[in-house]
């Protein structure tokens, strides 16, 4: 019974999940999360139904397969999937459509030379007459003598044939897409981002995302100062960063009153390190009310004069919360090959000006001190500050355009 | 006189929900979406909607969206842009059967800078013929264009199972699409389609005309045409057309949402015209390759040339086209009827109607009546 009938749109996309399957206890709310997650990322190509299967996901769509897959390639927590086609629980049947399948994944490959193949089959229902072994050597033997250049190598051969046997419906598949592997989002709390417009900031937010943290933002804004793109530049970050989590919302705080008290009291050198230490104060503010555990921002070891050990300490002293700095050992090369692979590059690099570059100071503070922080802020009124930078935020929801 | 149009592959009216979608873009919000003040921010953010729109209409990313001047350009920027990317490469184009002027011509001036072209066959059904094109892919061809309906004789093209043909036999090469026809009526995914550029119109589905967009697979490099302030990534500069990719975002969507109610309806309009066709004598439906999008019937007729058809149902209110509007320009016959196997005298003989989803069954019925009424004229001349 040899079909030789052109095969149709995947049925659907079979998910590995990697370190998600260790956490024991928590798998359950680990999957659901993940689950959710999926029903996020697809919403713009349409519904998707979800099936959880022991260590797997089957994820189906009445439209547009490819296209779900392409967006679970950003799901984290999903470290491989396959398009997959499905037929009945029956030998005869797997194998013909094995062949089909096979005969459909060889058009990937340039027409003449060997190619090395193997089968590998799984079989979650037991009542089937071959285990998984003898499920292999079943089909191979029924595959081979249509495609001649096939050899069967066991180790690392250039196409394998998955077979995922189930109780309702066997599937077979070839590729495998990567995923990007680490944590479904919103599964080790919430944080809260510090959004400058630069390089760094958007990665550690991604980074941040990538192990399981649900990320809010918040971006400080000095009008007139800086104008009405500086404000979308940050807007449009968020956009593209809120493919990797359900939806984003980004806090924009007033941020002229402060830097101008800062420019027109403080002395000098210190003028950066006390705008950023007043931003961890607004930041663990908005923190609190959004139930975020943790402030997240893009500073690295050295990278600016702000940047030091002594000034990220007097920086980070303002915080209430732990500040998480996923960037903190990175090259610049490395943080910006991270922003080009997330898409949020292109838009950091537009030159807009951000509330730090306006008011920067002329020679600032190397290695800072504490003390002279605290001393240069007893006469500004902090705490007035920064409750009404906290007042005057407006709030947005961003959801992904793709 | 009350005017027909079954001309709806050559342009279609603005759709009123289109119209109210772009006016305040005209009016009172115009703006530069380059300048820095908040009605130049106002502006960008409409062309942002804009390219969402029409990013999620074609299963593709906001940021691989760039706006032309229209499909023309759309083709021109693909043809043109990839194969210079890529020269490094290879200097080899090859082409489909049935490409669009605007294929067809980008790639032949591509001549004079060493790249050489090579056109792909149709077999006896007018589909690909897959053999010869396999023959024809190599490692030096760096970009292959076929379109996904065409224009003159509504058959659709596959364009997944080229793709992989394309991957696995010309590894160099960038696939090119252009979907003009095919935008609104069926399912495009640049993902499904697996292609690298799709090329697409806004004034084919009730937008306006003058915009037009070229949407890239993700990563896919491709060298601009014109030169400028940076607009649109550098890959298309110039300030962009706001109002009108604000028609063609609002158009793509309608179009979109419905769909799969426009295909049936063309489907429904097909039929009743090749119904009414067969009461005609010599009148005869082609019907090429294994699938026609419903919208397009090209028609073979008997006697007289198709322009003097066209002319004597123009004169009766009906508006039609001899093979596709640009070609009209040419005294010569269409280079894609000869392609699909009709000789030059049956390509003469050719008379393309095509509906659009307000087209009506009463208009169908109407031109028919036209058609019969033309053919008494004629009488012997028309056979």
């Amino acid at each position: 019974m040899t079909s030789t009938a052109a095969i149709g749109a995947p049925e659907m996309v079979l998910i590995r999940y990697g370190e998600l399957a260790l956490k024991g206890k928590n798998r359950g709310s680990f999957e659901q999360a993940l689950m959710r997650n999926i029903h996020a990322a697809t919403r713009c190509v349409g519904e998707v139904r979800v099936e959880r299967r022991r260590g797997r996901m089957a994820v189906f769509s009445e439209r547009r397969v490819m296209d779900v897959a392409r967006r679970l390639q950003d799901v984290f927590g999903i470290k491989s999937l396959s398009p997959a086609w499905g037929c009945a629980v029956d030998p005869e049947e797997i194998a013909d459509l094995a062949r089909r399948v096979l005969a459909d994944a060889l058009a990937d490959f340039p027409p003449e030379g060997p190619i090395t193949f193997r089968v590998s089959s799984s079989r979650a229902e037991k009542r089937f007459p071959l285990n998984s072994m003898e499920l292999d050597r079943f089909i191979a033997e029924r595959v081979l003598p249509d495609h001649e250049r096939l050899e069967v190598h066991l180790d690392a051969p250039a196409l394998s044939l998955g077979i995922d046997v189930r109780p309702e419906r066997a599937y077979v598949f070839v590729r495998r897409l990567p995923g990007p592997g680490g944590l479904p989002v919103s599964t080790l709390g919430r944080g809260m981002c510090l959004l400058s417009g630069g390089i760094d900031s958007p990665v550690a937010a991604w980074l941040a995302m990538k192990r399981g943290c649900r990320v809010a933002y918040v971006s400080f804004h000095s009008p007139p100062y800086i104008g009405e793109r500086s404000k979308k530049k940050v807007r449009d970050l968020v956009r593209v960063l809120a493919r990797f989590q359900p939806t984003s919302r980004l806090f924009v705080a007033p941020f002229t009153e402060v830097q101008t008290t800062i420019r027109d009291r403080a002395p000098e050198p210190y003028r950066t390190v006390l705008y950023r230490r007043m931003m961890q104060r607004i930041a663990t503010r908005l923190a609190r009310r959004e139930k975020c555990g943790a402030l997240i921002t893009g500073e690295s070891l050295g990278q600016v004069a702000s940047q030091t050990l002594e000034n990220l300490t007097c920086i980070e002293a303002a915080a209430d919360l732990p500040v998480l700095r996923p960037l903190v050992t990175f090259d610049k090369e490395e943080a910006i090959d991270l922003a080009r692979k997330i898409g949020t590059f292109d838009i950091s690099t537009r030159p807009e000006p951000d509330c730090c570059t306006v008011f920067m100071p002329g020679r600032p503070v190397i290695r800072g001190h504490l003390a002279a922080c605290e001393e240069a802020e007893a006469t500004l009124e902090v705490e007035n500050l920064v409750k009404r930078a906290v007042r005057g935020t407006e709030k947005l929801e961003i959801e992904s355009d793709v | 006189m009350h005017s027909i149009d079954l001309d709806q592959a050559a342009t279609t009216a603005l759709d009123p929900q289109v119209r109210e979608a772009m006016e305040p873009w005209l009016g009172e919000h115009f703006g530069n979406p380059s300048s820095r003040h908040r009605r130049g921010v106002a502006a960008a953010e409409a062309v942002d909607r804009a390219r969402a729109q029409l990013a999620g209409v074609v299963g593709a990313r906001s940021e691989d969206v760039i706006f032309t001047s229209g499909g023309t350009e759309a083709d021109n920027l693909a043809v043109l842009g990839l194969a210079r990317a890529r020269s490094a490469r290879g200097r080899k184009l090859v082409i489909g059967p049935t490409e669009h002027a605007a294929v067809r011509a980008s790639a032949e001036a591509l001549e004079s800078e060493g790249f050489a072209i090579a056109s792909a066959r149709a077999d006896a059904e007018g589909a690909l013929d897959r053999e010869h094109l396999t023959e024809l892919l190599d490692a030096e061809t760096v970009v292959v264009a076929q379109m996904l309906v065409s224009n003159e004789f509504g058959s659709v093209y596959p364009s997944a199972p080229l793709a992989r043909l394309v991957r696995a036999c010309a590894p160099n090469a960038a696939l090119h699409v252009d979907a003009v026809q095919a935008l609104g009526k069926l399912e495009l995914s640049i993902g499904e389609l697996d292609a690298d550029s799709l090329a697409l119109s806004a004034h084919k589905i009730h937008g306006p005309q003058g915009v037009g967009a070229l949407v890239l697979a993700p990563g896919t490099s491709l060298r601009p045409l014109v030169f400028g302030g940076g607009q649109q990534g550098g890959r298309r500069p110039g300030t962009e057309n706001v109002a009108g990719v604000v028609g063609f975002g609002r158009a793509a969507e309608l179009a979109e949402q419905l769909r799969g109610r426009t295909l049936e309806h063309l489907r429904e309009l097909r039929l009743r015209l090749a119904t009414g066709l067969a009461r005609i004598e010599g009148a005869h439906l082609l019907e090429l390759g294994a699938q026609t999008m419903p919208g397009i019937c090209t028609v073979l007729f008997e006697g007289v040339p198709a322009e003097v058809r066209l002319h004597h149902l123009d004169e009766r209110g009906v508006a039609v086209s001899v093979g596709s509007a640009c070609q009209a320009h040419d005294s010569d016959v269409s280079p894609s009827a000869l392609a699909v196997g009709l000789d030059a005298d049956a390509a003469r003989r050719m008379l393309r109607f095509s509906f659009s989803r307000h087209t009506t069954a009463e208009e169908i019925d109407a031109a028919l009546a036209a058609l019969e009424a033309v053919e008494g004229e004629l009488g012997s001349l028309g056979r």
